[in-house]
């Protein structure tokens, strides 16, 4: 989508500087996903060829093997996970975690930056709010359970698809026991 | 690209010097058959190693290379705060979109065209962390010289600054924040082969003016837009030429093509997206447009009121545009007699409805249908019985098709429209577009 060369270039000049606007840091985002724990643990999991097969086949494109969890804690008991991801929206990143509960279930979801011209509402709690509770049986898909938003579509959609894609994951990893 | 080389290069390195070791050892020796055997066993599982390594090497170079890299998160430490992989993004962005229309009227197949309608290409460059510029530069029609009927324009090219992480600074040639279409206009972004008549003919899409507009995004959902900016020139009025029937405003715009400055022009638009799905908004325009140089003060204003709403697979919207031009008895009197004169009232509206008919993956399949209701000289100012000319009737189009996704930024659309007052304008119409 991107001009590659003028990309690569830029990433390799660039400073790792992140644009504004900055709303939220991860940490911040976890603590608010999930207020009620007392410390997150960071763990990094690598899928299989099976599993990363399995994504393949349920339509998610994996990007990479590598993933790196934060688990929250309220004492011994595991309360959940949360991703922070990054999705192109139309021309820049667009920066957001993901909460998922010990269940399956989103907790919700944080924008951290947003950089557009356009749709800004994506970090409105409005919209936000239509991924709690959804699961890996849920379609989590603009059009369908994700309402749009006029003037920001590719925006919602790559977030949301984004979203998906991150709770398709942490299920093959709770339920392959990599969680606990 | 070079980049990539040397990435690849750099993986590849361990291989190189693996069998630059083993490789000139196992020539140097005149070793038996078991010897040749075991080098080779050695050599297998060396490059087994290397192929490992350089596995995960290319595994880490493309999750770091990715455009939107792989999702990270560390300890709640301080260090969580840089885990959003902001380290790849790129300064400049290039963008294009474009359009190739097919209109075959119905009863007049002879006047049958294929277009290069649109053809853009843009960039948006950021030069820090606040401050970008946005630019776009159209072909029309694809070939613009002496002899041809396309055109170049810039359609848009501004500088903004965000100062804090509500409101934004915008400065140069902008879009206007008016209807749906305007500021969203590619044709991945409307239903249709064409753009609605209403956003073209009463809001002269795509609308640009220069001067300095800020942004404000609230936290309520409201987008509030507003500011100081060129307006019309209505010494740009050719009466003896149709073109002010197709579109009053469309024939008087300056696109800041060394655009008349005396006067200026104020404007505002709130949009509100409070609700998941809803967009409910309005724009205002007001601007003198004699520039010091016509016969009489005159203004324009044009406002708008539009919502769209997506529940589902559905998208409905509705646009109403309305326009006035002042003091146009003083401006017509002179023209008495031409073919067309400056109009002092001129509105439209659309009614629409969307609906994802079907979806596999990239593919959408999304009819429509939309009507429209336009007049682009609803109202003449009286200049006396005999001279004051009759209003125009109002325009009623039907169009009903589909826009068929295929793939993220790629559309194909077909279309047919119905037209209540000119019927030979009845058409077929098909469509490709992209948008990137």
């Amino acid at each position: 989508m991107r001009f590659e060369p003028v990309a690569l270039a830029v990433v390799a000049l660039a400073p790792s500087a992140a644009f504004a606007v900055d709303y939220l840091g991860a940490e911040q985002a976890a603590k608010l996903l999930f207020p009620d724990a007392e410390r997150f643990d960071a763990r990094e999991i690598t899928l299989d060829a099976a599993q990363m097969k399995q994504l393949a086949d349920a339509g998610m494109r994996p990007r990479s093997a590598r993933w790196q969890l934060l688990l929250a804690w309220r004492g011994s008991q595991p309360l959940g996970v949360v991703v922070s991801d990054a999705v192109l929206g139309k021309f820049e990143l667009i920066d957001y975690a993901a909460g998922i509960g010990n269940d399956g279930a989103l907790r919700g979801v944080e924008v951290l930056s947003y950089r557009e011209s356009h749709g800004h509402e994506i970090r409105l709690p409005a919209w936000r709010r239509q991924f709690v509770g959804k699961t890996a049986a849920s379609p989590i898909k603009v059009g369908d359970d994700i309402a749009n938003i006029s003037g920001a579509t590719l925006s919602c959609t790559h977030v949301t698809d984004g979203v998906r894609r991150i709770v398709a994951v942490v299920e093959l990893l709770r339920r392959s026991g990599a969680l606990s | 690209m070079t980049h990539r080389s040397s990435t690849r290069a750099a993986s590849l390195a361990p291989l190189a010097f693996a069998l630059a070791v083993l490789l000139p050892d196992a020539q140097a020796q005149s070793a038996t058959e078991a010897d040749l055997a075991r080098r080779l066993d050695q050599l297998a599982a060396e490059l087994a190693a290397v192929k490992a390594q350089l596995a995960e090497l290319q595994k880490q170079k493309s999750a770091a290379a990715a455009a939107a890299p792989a999702p990270m998160a560390t300890a709640p430490a301080p260090a969580v705060a840089a885990a959003p992989p902001a380290a790849s993004e790129p300064a400049t962005v290039i963008t294009s979109y474009g359009e190739i229309n097919y209109n075959r009227p119905q009863h007049q197949s002879q006047d049958t065209q294929i277009d290069m309608r649109r053809f853009v290409l843009g960039y948006q460059h950021r030069f820090d962390d606040r401050t970008k510029v946005v630019t776009e530069l159209e072909v029309e029609h694809a070939v613009s010289s002496a002899d041809d009927p396309g055109e170049v324009e810039v359609e848009q090219a501004y500088v903004e600054r965000q100062l804090n992480p509500t409101v934004a600074l915008r400065a140069g040639l902008f879009l206007m924040p008016m209807g749906l279409l305007n500021e969203n206009h590619e044709p991945t972004a409307f239903f249709g082969v064409e753009r609605n008549f209403v956003e073209t003919a009463i809001i002269p899409s795509t609308w640009r003016e220069g001067g300095v507009q800020f942004v404000g995004n609230l936290d309520n959902g409201l987008t509030v837009q507003g500011g100081l900016s060129t307006g019309f020139d209505i010494n740009k009025w050719d009466a003896t030429s149709e073109e002010g029937r197709e579109s009053p405003l469309g024939s008087i715009h300056q696109e800041l093509a060394l655009a008349k400055g005396k006067d200026h022009a104020l404007f505002g638009a709130v949009n509100w997206r409070g609700v998941p799905g809803l967009l409910l908004g309005g724009g205002l325009f007001s601007g003198k447009a004699s520039q010091g140089q016509a016969t009489a003060s005159s203004r324009v204003t044009l406002w708008d009121l539009h919502a769209r709403w997506t529940p589902g697979a559905w998208d409905l919207s509705a646009v109403y545009a309305r326009g006035t031009i002042s003091n146009t008895a003083t401006l017509n009197a002179p023209l008495v007699g031409s073919a067309t004169l400056i109009p002092s009232s001129f509105d439209g509206g659309y009614l629409q409805a969307g609906y994802k008919l079907w979806s596999h993956d990239d593919l959408g399949l999304l009819p429509f249908v939309r009507w429209e209701r336009y007049n682009t000289a609803r109202s003449y100012a009286d200049l006396g019985a005999g001279l004051t000319p009759d209003p125009t009737a109002a325009e009623r189009v039907w169009t009903a098709g589909a826009n068929f996704q295929f793939g993220n930024g790629l559309v194909f659309k077909a279309d047919y429209q119905k037209f209540k007052r000119d019927r030979d304008s009845d058409r077929f119409d098909l469509g490709l577009g992209w948008s990137f």
